[in-house]
């Protein structure tokens, strides 16, 4: 893959993720928004030590043109902690869910304000 | 080795006391005596001011993991120790869940790994354990209130791990190293280079997020205040200085001190008019937080000797005495059913003796009374300031933090009071003696006769002129209580702050090179 390609999707699908975080008031699509910006990071930190025509670090050989390898390293296990991270956010919208009957952000708000207050 | 042993043993014994439920909580204070002979251990080889190292897996320090010991990081560990303790006495007598003591022991094997850790990616898987350990924490006792709470905090702490994760990509790339050392080699004599300045940039706020900065950190008054106050005290006390730990660890490589006194003066400065003008008794604990975080980020900035020691020792401070706070806090708001100031004083002879005198230490040692720990480590700072605007700002947050806590007055009053429970008060006196042993823990990270060369009447008499000009603003604030905006708590609208201080903070980094 083109390395410049994956540089510049990684940073739009950041802003991207970013922009529904904000505008969407679903608790279920603002996690969505949250993966899509932790998988922008990881294409992000991927791509950008890559190289055009490189190939997977898997020996072929003598003098391939192999990719680092560390990068790839690296991203597993930002993966399977930001899976973590994801399933464990989504069990807590589920007691939300069970509580309030609504993934809408807003009226959670308004809800947990209120029963502050009395 | 040892320093290996710190952070997996517990993760192990964690894991251990899943399997024995029943004894979980008996557990819990042997393994605290392991780790106080092995820290002991650890601080005799680097009491000389050498430190201690560790690459993980035989690879050279490029590739491998290193750990290091250092002073500053077996001072964290020590707070890290008696707050856990604390807690655990705290809560001895209130059956909790097993998985209570599990999250305990994870929570101390990050703290020990973010201690030692010298390595960027390191930090940042070590961060994200201690995001969802914190984040099942909060929410630990299921209600709505900290469900939600802790719902905002991991999205925005998992948002700036996404930037740090940008930033390390992008020194990674430029440099083919995560060690911190190394790092600081490579990058001499590049500091004006966009790509550093931009990665400078995405790893302090992807920091900063998690270290209780203000416009960074709108999640920790709402996550503080409706956790438990068990909770409470290890997040305020322990977690919020880790994200410190990690700033401190970056400004030694990172030229990132002028940002670092921006925010820290915003914090300072914020966060003690919220402290001013909040009447709820744990959230005003966790706004005086954010505050004294300003304190700490504002010496680091200065990154003299004098200040970093200065800095880092009131971190220490300020972990035991808001500890001690937000535990006796819990029992206020426990036996009185409020968890107002002002309905609190109203049926304040609900409050046990124990809970009153641990508030009133709390209170003394964080307005910086002399003798006291807080003091110590508020005047070392302070004599380590040399310009006049920095003064001045320390000490408008000093005088806003003495004017917020002079509404406990009232609850301090001794005529009241039944007895307390005993558990509680051991906990309470387990955080209260290094307070008052003010010697040992402000010479942690230096030696006796520089504090004692440094430390004046001079400082006294400052530290109780704001006490005093304090209590004189409280009494004329009394009957005026202000509401401030509270819109920007909610989670869009910190979101949205976020963005805009990460582009102020890349032009102020771009400009001051």
């Amino acid at each position: 893959m083109d390395v410049a390609n994956g540089v510049t999707i990684a940073v739009i699908l950041f802003g991207v993720g970013i922009f529904a975080l904000i505008i969407r008031r679903d608790l279920v699509i603002k996690l969505l928004a949250l993966g899509l910006i932790d998988s922008s990071s990881v294409l992000f930190l991927v791509s950008l030590n890559a190289q055009d025509n490189g190939i997977a670090p898997i020996v072929h050989g003598p003098g391939a043109n192999y990719v680092d390898p560390l990068p790839q390293a690296l991203v597993i296990s930002a993966i399977v902690i930001n899976f973590a991270l994801l399933a464990l956010a989504l069990v807590f919208v589920m007691l939300l869910v069970e509580r309030y009957h609504t993934t809408d952000s807003l009226r959670i708000a308004q809800q947990v304000e209120r029963e502050k207050r009395s | 080795m040892i320093i290996a042993l710190l952070p997996l043993g517990h993760f192990l014994i964690g894991v251990l006391s899943l399997l024995w439920q029943r004894g979980a909580r008996r557990i819990l204070p042997f393994a605290l005596l392991i780790d106080v002979a092995l820290i002991g251990s650890l601080w005799s080889r680097v009491a000389g001011g050498t430190s201690v190292s560790l690459v993980l897996g035989g690879w050279g320090r490029d590739l491998g993991i290193e750990l290091v010991a250092d002073k500053i990081s077996l001072g964290f560990s020590f707070l890290a120790l008696l707050l856990t303790l604390a807690v655990t006495v705290y809560l001895w007598r209130e059956r909790q869940r097993p998985y209570f003591y599990v999250l305990l022991h994870f929570l101390l094997a990050s703290v020990f790994a973010l201690v030692f850790a010298r390595d960027l990616f390191n930090i940042y898987v070590i961060i994200e354990i201690l995001t969802l350990v914190s984040f099942l924490l909060v929410g630990y006792e299921r209600k709505a209130r900290q469900i939600w709470a802790s719902l905002n905090y991991l999205i925005l702490a998992a948002l700036g791990m996404a930037m740090y994760l940008f930033g390390v990509g992008i020194i990674y790339y430029h440099t083919g190293t995560l060690n911190l050392t190394l790092l600081g080699e490579r990058i001499a004599g590049m500091q004006d280079q966009l790509w550093l300045i931009t990665a400078s940039t995405l790893l302090v706020v992807g920091v900063s997020i998690k270290a209780g900065v203000f416009v960074f950190s709108l999640w920790l008054p709402a996550a503080h205040a409706s956790a438990s106050p068990a909770v409470s005290a290890l997040l305020s006390g322990l977690v919020i200085k880790m994200g410190v730990v990690v700033l401190f660890r970056l400004s030694t490589v990172l030229d990132i001190s002028l940002p670092l006194i921006v925010l820290g003066g915003i914090t300072g400065v914020v966060g003690a008019v919220y402290t001013m003008f909040t009447y709820e008794l744990k959230r005003m604990l966790a706004f005086s937080t954010l505050s004294q975080v300003g304190y700490l980020l504002v010496g680091i900035g200065i990154g003299t000797p004098l200040a970093i020691a200065g800095s880092l020792t009131y971190g220490v401070a300020h972990g035991l005495s808001k500890g001690l706070l937000f535990l006796a806090a819990g029992q206020v708001v426990n036996t009185t059913g409020s968890a107002f100031i002002s309905e609190q004083v109203a049926r304040q002879e609900k409050i046990p003796r124990a809970t009153r005198i641990a508030l009133f230490v709390g209170t003394l040692s964080i307005i910086g009374l002399p003798p006291l720990v807080g003091f110590c480590a508020k005047g070392l700072l302070s004599a380590a300031t040399d310009s006049l605007p920095l003064h001045l700002l320390l000490v408008f947050v000093s005088l806003g933090t003495v004017v917020a806590f002079s509404k406990l007055t009232p609850l301090l009053n001794p005529r009241y009071g039944c007895s307390d429970e005993r558990a509680k008060a051991i906990s309470y006196g387990i955080l209260a003696l290094p307070i008052f042993a003010f010697l040992p823990a402000s010479f942690l990270f230096v030696s006796w006769i520089q504090v004692l060369s440094w430390l004046g009447p001079l400082q006294a008499g400052e530290s109780v002129a704001i006490i005093g000009a304090g209590f004189l603003v409280y009494l004329v604030l009394r009957g005026h209580p202000v509401r401030l905006p509270q819109r920007i708590f909610r989670l869009e609208e910190a979101i949205l702050l976020i963005l805009a201080v990460f582009f102020a903070t890349f032009f102020l980094l771009a400009g001051s090179v």
